[in-house]
C-alpha cells in the first residue's frame, strides 16, 4: 500500500515537473458522459478532455482540467478563477454578451429522451407533458419554448435522466451525444428508455471553449491548436474513440 | 429510567433559527428592526434605481416563494405529529418502544439533511413505493423526518420539564397515564415547547432551500434559473438572499410575539 502511494507521488512529481509549458485551466463539469466525465480511478475524461490535452500539446502549453458544478461555472470564469471552459457549451448570442468563444469544435443537436413506446414526432407532441434538462443549458431553454409544457431544471443531467427513469418526468432533453449515450448505451436506462427524436435547431448549434470576455491571448492559442488538431488528424481520431457507434 | 431534569421551568434554547427578539433584549430587537427594514428598503430602492435586473427578478420569485412555505409548512406539520410520537416514545417505560424512539433519533440526527434528502429522493426513488412520490412530497417527506427526530428532542425535554408532582396529583386523583399525558402534562408542556417549535420552523424554512437539488423550484432554485439564463449572478442571488431575510425576520417577530403571549407566569 505504502509503496503504492509513493509510486503514485513520484509519477505526480515527475508529471508536474515535465511540465514546463505554460498551464492553462479549463474548467469541466464533468457530469456529462460521454463528453466529459469522472472515470473510476477519479480521473476527468471524455471527448472533452481528451480534445483539449490534444490542443494543449500541438498549440505548446499544458491543459489543466478542473472539475466545476456546472450551475455557477460562468461566474467563475467571470470571476478568473480559471481559464477556459470546455464543457460542451453551446455557443449561444446570449452568452457570447458576456464571454467569448473559440472556433467551434463539435455541432450538436437537442435530442429528447423518453420512455420506450412513446412516440415524439415533433415538440408540439410534449405538450402537457413535464420536460426536464440541466439548469442553464440550451437543451433547458428549449425545454422552456415548449407550449403548454411544465419545464423543470436539475443539477445535473444524470439526475434528470434518473428521474425520468424512475417515471417522475416525461422527457428529458440533453446534447445528442449526451442524450443517445443515457438512452442508448448504458446498461440500465437503455432498457426503459429511448432516443426518441432529435430536434432540428433554427440554426446549428456549436460547441466552443469559452474564455473571459476580452481574453483573445488565450482565445488564439486554443484556437491555435484546435486548428492544428483538426488539420493533422488528431481530431479526428478522438472523435471516433468517443463516438465510434455514429 | 429518564433522567430526570430537576430544574421546574426548563427553557429550551435551539439557536439552530433566527435570533428571536424578545423585549428585554434592547440590542437586538433594535437590530432585528434595522435589518428588518433596512432589507425591505433596499429590495424597493433596488427595484425603483434598478428596476431592469432587480425589477425582473422579484417578479421571477413568487412562485418559488409559494414553494417553499408550502414545503416548510407541510413538513413542519409533518414533523410535529412525528416529535410528539418520537418525544413520547422517548419517555415511554416499554423498553421497546424507547428503543425505537432513540434510534430514530440518534440515525436522523447522525445523517446531514442534504444526504438525507439525495437518499429519500433518489435511492428509495427506485423503489416501488416511493416511485410515485412526487418531488414536493418527497421533499416534505425528507424533511420532516429530518425535524421530526429534532421535535421528538423538543417535546421530550418540554414533558420532563412538567414537576413530578403534576403527574402523581393527577395519577392519585385517579387518572390513568393516558389522561395524565393528555389532559395534565401535555398542556402545561406546550408551553414550554411552542417557542422551540416557533424556532425550528424558522430553521425549517431556510433548510427548505436544499430541496432546490430535488428540482422542487423553490425560491433558491427560482432564483439560480435566473442567474443561469442571464449570467446575473450578484443580482438574483442578492434578491433571493434579502427576499429569505425579510420573511424569517418576519417570521421571528411573529413567534417572539408568540412567546410573550405565552409566557404569561413571566410577565413583567
Amino acid at each position: 500500500m505504502f509503496k503504492r502511494f509513493v509510486v503514485v507521488l513520484l509519477t505526480f512529481f515527475c508529471l508536474t515537473g515535465s511540465a514546463l509549458a505554460k498551464d492553462l485551466v479549463f474548467a469541466v463539469d464533468a457530469t456529462y458522459p460521454p463528453m466529459e466525465m469522472v472515470d473510476a480511478q477519479k480521473n476527468i475524461v471524455g471527448f472533452g478532455p481528451e480534445l483539449v490535452a490534444a490542443i494543449g500539446k500541438a498549440a505548446g502549453f499544458n491543459a489543466v482540467t478542473k472539475n466545476t458544478a456546472w450551475d455557477g461555472i460562468f461566474a467563475g470564469l467571470a470571476a478568473g478563477k480559471y481559464d477556459a471552459i470546455c464543457s460542451s457549451v453551446s455557443i449561444t448570442d446570449e452568452r457570447k454578451a458576456t464571454m467569448d468563444f473559440t472556433d467551434p469544435y463539435f455541432d450538436v443537436k437537442q435530442g429528447v429522451i423518453v420512455a420506450k413506446g412513446v412516440t415524439v414526432n415533433s415538440l408540439a407532441d410534449l405538450a402537457g407533458k413535464t420536460v426536464a434538462s440541466q439548469i442553464g443549458t440550451t437543451g433547458y431553454f428549449v425545454c422552456k419554448k415548449i407550449e403548454g409544457a411544465k419545464a423543470k431544471s436539475y443539477d445535473e443531467i444524470g439526475l434528470a435522466v434518473e428521474d425520468l427513469y424512475n417515471g417522475r418526468c416525461d422527457a428529458v432533453i440533453a446534447d445528442d451525444a449526451v442524450a443517445s449515450n443515457y438512452a442508448l448505451q448504458h446498461e440500465q436506462y437503455s432498457k426503459k428508455l429511448t432516443l426518441a427524436y432529435l430536434i432540428t435547431p433554427e440554426k446549428p448549434e456549436y460547441l466552443g471553449i469559452a474564455v473571459k470576455k476580452g481574453d483573445d491571448k488565450t482565445r488564439e492559442l486554443i484556437n491555435a491548436g484546435l486548428k492544428k488538431i483538426k488539420e493533422n488528424g488528431e481530431y479526428d481520431a478522438i472523435y471516433k474513440k468517443w463516438f465510434s457507434t455514429k | 429510567m429518564t433522567q430526570k431534569i430537576p430544574k421546574k421551568e426548563v427553557k429550551i434554547d435551539i439557536s439552530d433559527g433566527a435570533a428571536i427578539p424578545v423585549r428585554k433584549d434592547l440590542g437586538l430587537f433594535n437590530a432585528w428592526w434595522m435589518t428588518f427594514f433596512g432589507a425591505i428598503g433596499i429590495i424597493i430602492y433596488l427595484c425603483a434605481v434598478k428596476p431592469d435586473p432587480y425589477w425582473r427578478i422579484l417578479k421571477f420569485l413568487p412562485d418559488g416563494i409559494l414553494v417553499t412555505f408550502q414545503v416548510t409548512i407541510l413538513s413542519i406539520l409533518l414533523s410535529l405529529v412525528l416529535g410528539l410520537i418520537t418525544g413520547l416514545g422517548r419517555l415511554s417505560r416499554n423498553r421497546l418502544i424507547n428503543l425505537i424512539a432513540s434510534t430514530y433519533v440518534e440515525v436522523i440526527r447522525g445523517i446531514p439533511l442534504l444526504v438525507q434528502l439525495f437518499y429519500i429522493y433518489y435511492a428509495l426513488g427506485r423503489i416501488e413505493l416511493f416511485k410515485d412520490l412526487p418531488p414536493l412530497a418527497a421533499a416534505v417527506v425528507a424533511m420532516g423526518i429530518c425535524y421530526g427526530a429534532y421535535m421528538g428532542e423538543v417535546f421530550r425535554a418540554g414533558i420532563d420539564s412538567i414537576d413530578k408532582g403534576q403527574t402523581e396529583a393527577a395519577r392519585s386523583l385517579g387518572f390513568n397515564r393516558a389522561q395524565t399525558m393528555t389532559l395534565v402534562i401535555l398542556p402545561q408542556a406546550w408551553r414550554t415547547i411552542l417557542p422551540p417549535v416557533g424556532n425550528e420552523f424558522i430553521a425549517l424554512l431556510k433548510d427548505s432551500s436544499l430541496v432546490s437539488i430535488l428540482a422542487v423550484s423553490d425560491l433558491l432554485r427560482r432564483g439560480r434559473e435566473f442567474a443561469s439564463e442571464s449570467f446575473l449572478y450578484f443580482e438574483a442571488y442578492t434578491m433571493v438572499a434579502l427576499v429569505y431575510l425579510v420573511v424569517t425576520l418576519f417570521l421571528s417577530k411573529a413567534v417572539s410575539k408568540m412567546e410573550q403571549r405565552l409566557n404569561y407566569y413571566e410577565r413583567d
